[in-house]
């Protein structure tokens, strides 16, 4: 049975996120969302089956829940991390030094990933000393992950185990008699689509639902898209889904688009230039927002960066504060 | 949570309870909104379908359409309040009430998720004793502090240096947690079984799992296992006697059903010895020590290790190297457990690969072409000179296993034959040896509840025992003179009672 279910979040898990989280909703979604697709590049750049990438995705959405602003991480090293663990314990390994040699280029300013599409163009010589990572720098990074791979594994309490949908919605297919026709091949195509966009979901679909539950939405919302004649029943309950959940997750991964979107042309302006989300530029919007950073920080550890802050967060606190008073 | 007082409680209650009110009317909102424009949209394409479309279709299009085009207030089906939706319903549509019921009447299977959370400290248990330091790490018998039960404490390798030329600078001569340990710690997660050992949980050391922001490094994990009182190979270095036909049926069908489960669940063991399976005092057989283990496909992934199984018990195709294998280098170290559970002593105790490779063709007789097909095509089998198949006397090329157990029935012999066989695709699988009559012929298995118990070294018990001389030894020199005059000396001089009487009454 384990190789078709998920531990699934609690509700306290996704509750105290949304709330006891210092990070503005809309921030946090914004990270979320390119910390996922940073994952899907570098999978896509170490030759790693979507399998693999798609576990880490899903290790990573489950260590995101757990912790809560402020962490001593940056993003991208998240990202590596359990990009990391979960193609080490798959059978198609990561080489660390490919692993942080990719990052290192995603990472960079002449990685297309996170460039707006209006912004300025690639050079046509692209200066491979921008992403070049020596040795020093390499060792750093790799020691980054590593720490971080343990601290996933403790999160997790080393639950590494992650079921993926898209096997089980090719059996489903095939009990739908969808496989084989003509059009079928766009339909399992939009199919794998439909879950593989589900990874990026702000809503963490893949947390609070079990795979069977995402293969069947995935179906459902590929046989509306493309007009496919479905049973003429409620063939969802065949496969154990209630109308209810159906009917969330459909909505659910219908909108993983438009957030993307959303959050793309909001996000890449002012965050990150056309490049990967950072601490220090989460740190600068926060301010800039006028919201109070590192709060409870001593407390909650990773100290250094938080107390370093305070000194200058009063004072920009303070000028912002003045800057008020002067518009009023 | 604990800590805080009952009011604070109620009140962060009361506050998660309007949260998720609020988050729940927003995704309401939300799906309400995705469904009015899917539902237009639905309407537009049922309009130009028009009226001619059959009765039937309609209803089921209704039925997609209500999905999408139900009012959001009235989403909850599950709820008591259901029987005024439907009387609404009936209302607008036709049937659509009791198409619901017939809809809601199904029984959907749930899944009982399981979840994660923050990694438990290793302070939660009070070591009671080493139980061993070795070749795989150092387990302890441990006892929970918070229920009081005893478990065993495994601790992990962390410094194992897996794979070469990663490590170039001592900062990074560590390459994390090793992958084994973690595999292991992952496959015994998703085993549930009566025949494998359990696992309750993974604790870490005491900084760690108490800080976890700040960065402390892992030191320590520690598995915590089921206490099992023995391990096969030390009762079999024990004990006097030499199990029953009857416990090594029980103790062999323990194995294959477990070594059956892990198989079914894609599982290769491919570490299958005396010393990692477990007896506990019911006469319960565990497989223990998954640090070789892995989840393999079928067919099997290639680049799979070549150096695993130790080596009494590895198969002979890991011997002359094959580049893929399966579940049946499993297979042959039952076989081997078999032949040890019937002998006492490891089968096959070759000191390095060639001579285990010797002692292997010396036992189940020279492959041949008949009876192991390619495997002159295996990688360390060209350097292998053995007598041509022509003109080798039979006694070579046959099986010695006969005449080595010859207190073995013709079932068992042709059981440990099978698991034997040279070529891994004559080995059965567990399912099938299950199966063999070996098993239903008299002396049927013993049941385990009549399974003799033994001293547990584990739990520091020992055998009493009792001190029998030995026969007098050869050219020993009988005592000169022995003086028997204190036997009987001093009777008369004894008080004496009543003695014995019959009291009638």
């Amino acid at each position: 049975m384990s190789h078709m279910t998920n531990p699934l979040a609690t509700v306290e898990q996704l509750y105290g996120r949304s709330t006891l989280n210092a990070l503005p909703q809309d921030l946090q979604d914004t990270i979320f969302l390119s910390m996922q697709s940073l994952t899907q590049a570098a999978g896509l750049l170490l030759r790693l089956p979507q399998s693999v990438t798609a576990q880490a995705n899903v290790v990573l959405a489950r260590y995101w829940v757990t912790i809560s602003w402020p962490f001593p991480d940056e993003f991208s090293d998240i990202s590596a991390a359990s990009l990391f663990l979960v193609a080490k314990l798959s059978s198609h390994p990561a080489a660390p030094r490919d692993l942080c040699n990719v990052y290192a280029y995603l990472l960079s300013p002449l990685s297309p990933l996170f460039r707006p599409s209006s912004g300025p163009s690639l050079p046509s010589k692209p200066e491979k000393t921008l992403y070049y990572l020596s040795e020093a720098s390499y060792n750093e990074a790799y020691a980054r992950v590593l720490a971080l791979e343990s601290r996933i594994l403790c999160a997790l309490s080393f639950d590494t185990h992650v079921a993926l949908p898209h096997g089980l919605a090719v059996t489903y297919l095939k009990a739908l008699d969808f496989l084989g026709v003509s059009p079928s091949a766009r339909l399992a195509q939009r199919v794998v689509a439909y879950l593989n966009t589900a990874l990026l979901s702000p809503q963490l679909l893949y947390l609070t639902h079990q795979p069977s539950a995402l293969a069947v939405a995935a179906i459902y919302n590929a046989a509306k898209d493309l007009d496919a004649k479905m049973p003429e029943c409620a063939w969802w309950e065949v496969f154990d889904i209630d109308r209810e959940e159906l009917g969330f997750l459909v909505v659910g991964m219908r909108s993983v688009e438009g957030a993307v979107r959303a959050g793309r042309e909001e996000a890449s302006a002012e965050l990150r230039e056309g490049n990967m989300v950072t601490r220090a530029g989460i740190e600068t919007e926060m301010r800039k927002r006028g919201m109070v950073l590192g709060n409870g920080a001593t407390t909650a550890g990773g100290g250094g960066a938080a107390a370093q802050l305070t000194e200058e967060d009063i004072l920009m606190r303070s000028l912002d504060e003045r800057t008020d008073q002067m518009d009023s | 949570m604990a800590s805080k007082s009952r009011w604070a409680d109620t009140e962060e209650d009361a506050e998660l309870e309007a949260k998720l009110k609020r988050e729940k009317e927003e995704k309401k909102r939300l799906k309400a909104e995705k469904a009015r424009k899917a539902a237009e949209e639905e309407q537009k394409r049922i309009a130009s379908k028009a009226q001619q479309a059959a009765a039937a279709e309609q209803q089921a299009q209704q039925e997609q359409g209500r999905l999408l085009n139900e009012p959001p207030t009235k989403r909850r089906r599950l709820t008591p309040d259901r029987d005024d939706d439907r009387t609404t319903e009936k209302g607008k549509g036709k049937d659509d009430g009791s198409s619901s019921t017939g809809e809601s009447s199904a029984k959907l299977l749930r899944f009982e998720a399981p979840t994660w959370k923050p990694t438990a400290s290793v302070e939660n248990y009070d070591k009671l004793n080493d139980i061993e330091e070795g070749t795989y790490g150092w387990v302890a018998r441990a006892r929970d502090l918070r229920t009081g039960k005893v478990v065993a404490l495994k601790r992990l390798k962390l410094d194992e240096a897996t794979g070469g030329g990663i490590a170039t600078t001592a900062t990074t001569s560590r390459v994390g947690l090793p992958e084994t340990g973690l595999r292991e710690i992952q496959i015994l997660k998703d085993c549930s079984h009566r025949n494998i050992v359990g696992l309750h949980e993974v604790v870490i050391n005491d900084a760690a799992a108490t800080h976890p922001n700040r960065k402390e490094p892992i030191e320590a994990v520690f598995l915590v296992l089921e206490f099992v009182e023995h391990d096969l190979k030390s009762i079999l270095e024990d004990m006097a006697e030499p199990f029953l036909a009857s416990e090594v049926k029980t103790l062999l069908r323990q194995l294959g059903e477990g070594v059956a489960y892990l198989h079914a669940h894609w599982i290769l063991h491919r570490d299958l010895k005396t010393s990692n399976l477990l007896l506990n005092n019911r006469g319960q057989l565990k497989i223990a020590d998954f640090g070789m283990a892995r989840y393999v496909g079928d067919p099997a992934p290639p680049k799979l290790t070549q150096l695993v199984v130790t080596l009494w018990y590895r198969a002979p195709e890991l011997l002359l190297g094959a580049p893929t294998y399966d579940a049946a280098v499993d297979l042959w170290s039952v076989g081997c457990i078999f032949g040890e559970l019937l002998a006492r002593e490891p089968l096959l105790q070759g000191r390095n690969e060639v001579d285990a490779l010797s002692k292997i063709f010396e036992l189940c007789g020279v492959p041949t072409e008949e009876t192991w097909p390619d495997f002159r095509r295996l990688p360390n089998a060209r350097s292998l000179r053995l007598p041509s198949a022509a003109n080798a006397p039979a006694a070579v090329t046959a099986s010695m296993i006969r005449a080595k157990f010859p207190l073995l029935t013709a079932a068992g012999c042709q059981l440990l034959n099978s698991l034997l066989s040279l070529d891994p695709r004559n080995r059965p699988s567990a399912a099938d040896m299950l199966r063999h009559e070996y098993f239903t012929q008299d002396p049927k298995p013993k049941h385990e509840a009549m399974f003799p118990t033994f001293p547990s070294k584990a739990g520091q018990e020992r055998r009493r025992r009792k001190e029998t001389p030995n026969a007098p030894g050869r050219g020993q020199k009988a005592p000169a003179s022995v003086d028997f005059s204190g036997i009987f000396a001093g009777r008369e001089r004894e008080e004496r009672g009543g003695g014995f009487s019959l009291r009638m009454i």
